[in-house]
């Protein structure tokens, strides 16, 4: 007994610390900092000034911030409506017996494994491109002029553009989590269905929609969490000085941190902790509604 | 009962005729058209990148034959080969070290009753939803101020912390299914617990570690974030901030040509290993959210 104790203690002691290292320390050094006021990153505490809830109040009258928040809360919700559905879509679809299955979920979630560098040059560069890109082509093939003229990387168009390319990757991504709950409904419930003559959506919406609840709660907070860090894309569609309508949070931190240009002038890191510790609460606020909303317990078979 | 068999067999071949094909026929077109668009792009942007910019722009692609000049100019005038040696360096290392720490913690917590366990697991999965933005500058303040910015190991132990909690995680349910006969048998034998773990139970658990290793191996491959703030210097940058850079600096030039071969380069390692092992990834995704 003596030798399993010493045995669990080293090996549990390094995965500890690595905690306390990257995550329990800092998070609880922002959080305590988002309540001060600090001018450089590196200044020790001793330099810090008390000014409460403070960056809080600056963040509320920062219009720029509240453009961020109010893009994130966009990308959320719209972004979330498209992937959820088409997702779902797809997940039907492949667990429906369609011949060729593997091959299908494995381009659909290729976008996923590719850096997203990678994948919004693609976007940016050429399927948004006004002169060859791909969009321009197949709307123009299709007879669609209206569509075909649209200026996709233009300041107007530049958030709609920038959601649509970041949900195009995404769906791969929950339709393989919608799948895995798929399969696991056992199959004679289909077949029941089937015999009593229930059509393929009254089976959708009477089987598979009820006994996917964890798993959509799962998906709804996973994406919170990815809408919420949500920073790449942004920088991709708007290098240098970024356009308002695709500032997030993320990049709205990182410019008042580590930035290096015009659009966020006043430095102040405990703001940025500020922004931190909003996002927190965002994250945990969404996951305690829908732990509410999705009360149902687990569903045993 | 055993009608009851028969009849589903019969409908099971039933399945296969062309009624049925006919009824999933939409459900055919639309996730071909999805996959055709994806064909579209990534195949584009390979023919793109043996092409000049100047055909790009007229569309009259290979006008003039290949070229694969383009590599060239991106892989040494634009310093790719670095980036992806040090890539390779900071993935490597890395994915070794996160299950060195990640599967000894996840077997104790697995297999052995204590007080603390269920805390410990929850506070590994909590770790899961904490945004990097509440980490990144307490991290930044206190590497730098011992001055170890811009080092090759400090980026390498950040990636190692930063995964442990998913990897212990995605490892517990793993370790969990495997029979414990081996372990007694092994305690008979007067074999110690540390030399059960490594020589019985991580052989055993090896799948469950090549699954999440791949899935790893994309994660940092892929990371940008850390790797901005952090390890910002030619000589330093992974694959994805390099490109960035590249990209920012090719539009000025001009030069699309060469900024879509150092698309395809960057797109191509994490490309070939799915296109080898995509059902080993796509089971370290599902068998990490499901059961969240």
């Amino acid at each position: 007994m003596k030798k399993n104790k010493v045995m669990m203690v080293t090996f549990l002691v390094p995965a500890i610390l690595s905690y306390l290292l990257v995550f329990l320390y800092p998070t609880m050094r922002t959080t305590f900092m988002s309540l001060f006021y600090v001018e450089n990153i590196t200044d020790s505490v001793l330099k810090w000034r008390w000014v409460g809830l403070g960056n809080f109040k600056t963040l509320a009258d920062s219009t720029l911030f509240m453009q961020a928040l109010k893009n994130i809360s966009l990308i959320w919700l719209w972004g979330g409506v498209g992937v959820f559905l088409l997702s779902m879509l797809f997940a039907v679809i492949l667990t429906s017996g369609v011949k060729g299955k593997s091959f299908y979920r494995s381009i659909i979630y290729l976008p996923n494994v590719v850096s997203a560098v990678a994948m919004g040059t693609m976007w940016m560069q050429y399927v948004y491109n006004p002169k060859f890109g791909l969009f321009k082509k197949v709307f123009e093939f299709l007879g669609l002029k209206k569509l075909a003229e649209v200026q996709w990387t233009a300041p107007e168009m530049l958030f709609a553009a920038l959601v649509i390319a970041y949900s195009f990757g995404m769906v791969g991504y929950f339709m393989l989590i919608f799948m895995a709950g798929i399969e696991r409904i056992p199959p004679d419930y289909y077949e029941a269905a089937t015999m009593e003559g229930a059509s393929v959506v009254k089976k959708f919406f009477s089987i598979t929609l009820p006994l996917l609840k964890d798993v959509i709660r799962t998906n709804i907070v996973l994406w919170s969490i990815s809408a919420v860090g949500f920073f790449i894309w942004s920088q991709i569609f708007s290098p240098l000085n970024p356009e308002p309508s695709t500032v997030t949070p993320m990049v709205y931190m990182y410019q008042l941190v580590f930035g290096n240009n015009m659009v966020v002038t006043d430095r102040n890191v405990g703001a940025g902790a500020a922004v931190g510790v909003i996002l927190t609460v965002i994250v945990v606020v969404l996951f305690a509604i829908t732990t509410i909303v999705f009360r149902d317990d687990k569903i045993e078979y | 009962m055993a009608q009851k068999v028969k009849y589903k067999e019969i409908k099971y071949k039933e399945k296969t005729t062309w009624k049925k094909e006919a009824v999933l026929l939409p459900g055919y077109l639309v996730v071909s058209l999805w996959c055709l668009f994806t064909f579209l792009v990534i195949g584009w942007i390979i023919l793109a990148s043996f092409s000049t910019t100047k055909e790009i722009f007229s569309d009259t692609m290979f006008a003039t034959g290949l070229h694969p000049e383009n590599y060239v100019k991106a892989l040494f005038t634009h310093n790719v080969s670095k980036y992806f040696m040090n890539s390779l360096i900071y993935t490597l290392i890395a994915c070794t070290g996160i299950v060195c720490v990640a599967a000894p913690a996840a077997y104790v917590l697995a297999r052995f009753v204590f007080r603390g366990n269920k805390l410990l697991q929850s506070l590994f999965i909590a770790a899961l939803g904490i945004p990097a933005i509440m980490i990144i500058m307490p991290l930044f303040s206190v590497i730098t101020s011992m001055r170890l910015t811009n080092s090759r190991m400090v980026l390498i132990l950040l990636y190692i912390c930063i995964n442990v909690p998913f990897t212990i995680f995605f490892l517990i349910t793993f370790f969990k299914t495997l029979p414990y006969d081996f372990e007694e048998a092994a305690a008979i034998d007067g074999c110690g617990p540390m030399k059960t773990f490594w020589v019985i139970m991580l052989p055993l658990a090896q799948p469950g570690i090549i699954t999440v290793t791949i899935f790893n191996f994309i994660t940092v491959w892929n990371e940008y974030f850390m790797a901005l703030i952090f390890a910002n210097k030619t000589e330093l940058r992974p694959v994805a901030v390099g490109l960035y850079s590249m990209v920012q600096s090719m539009r000025y030039t001009g030069d699309w040509a060469g900024m879509f071969a150092a698309v395809v380069i960057v797109f191509l390692p994490t490309f070939i290993l799915y296109l080898f092992l995509s059902e080993k990834v796509i089971a370290g995704v599902t068998g990490g959210a499901i059961k969240g």
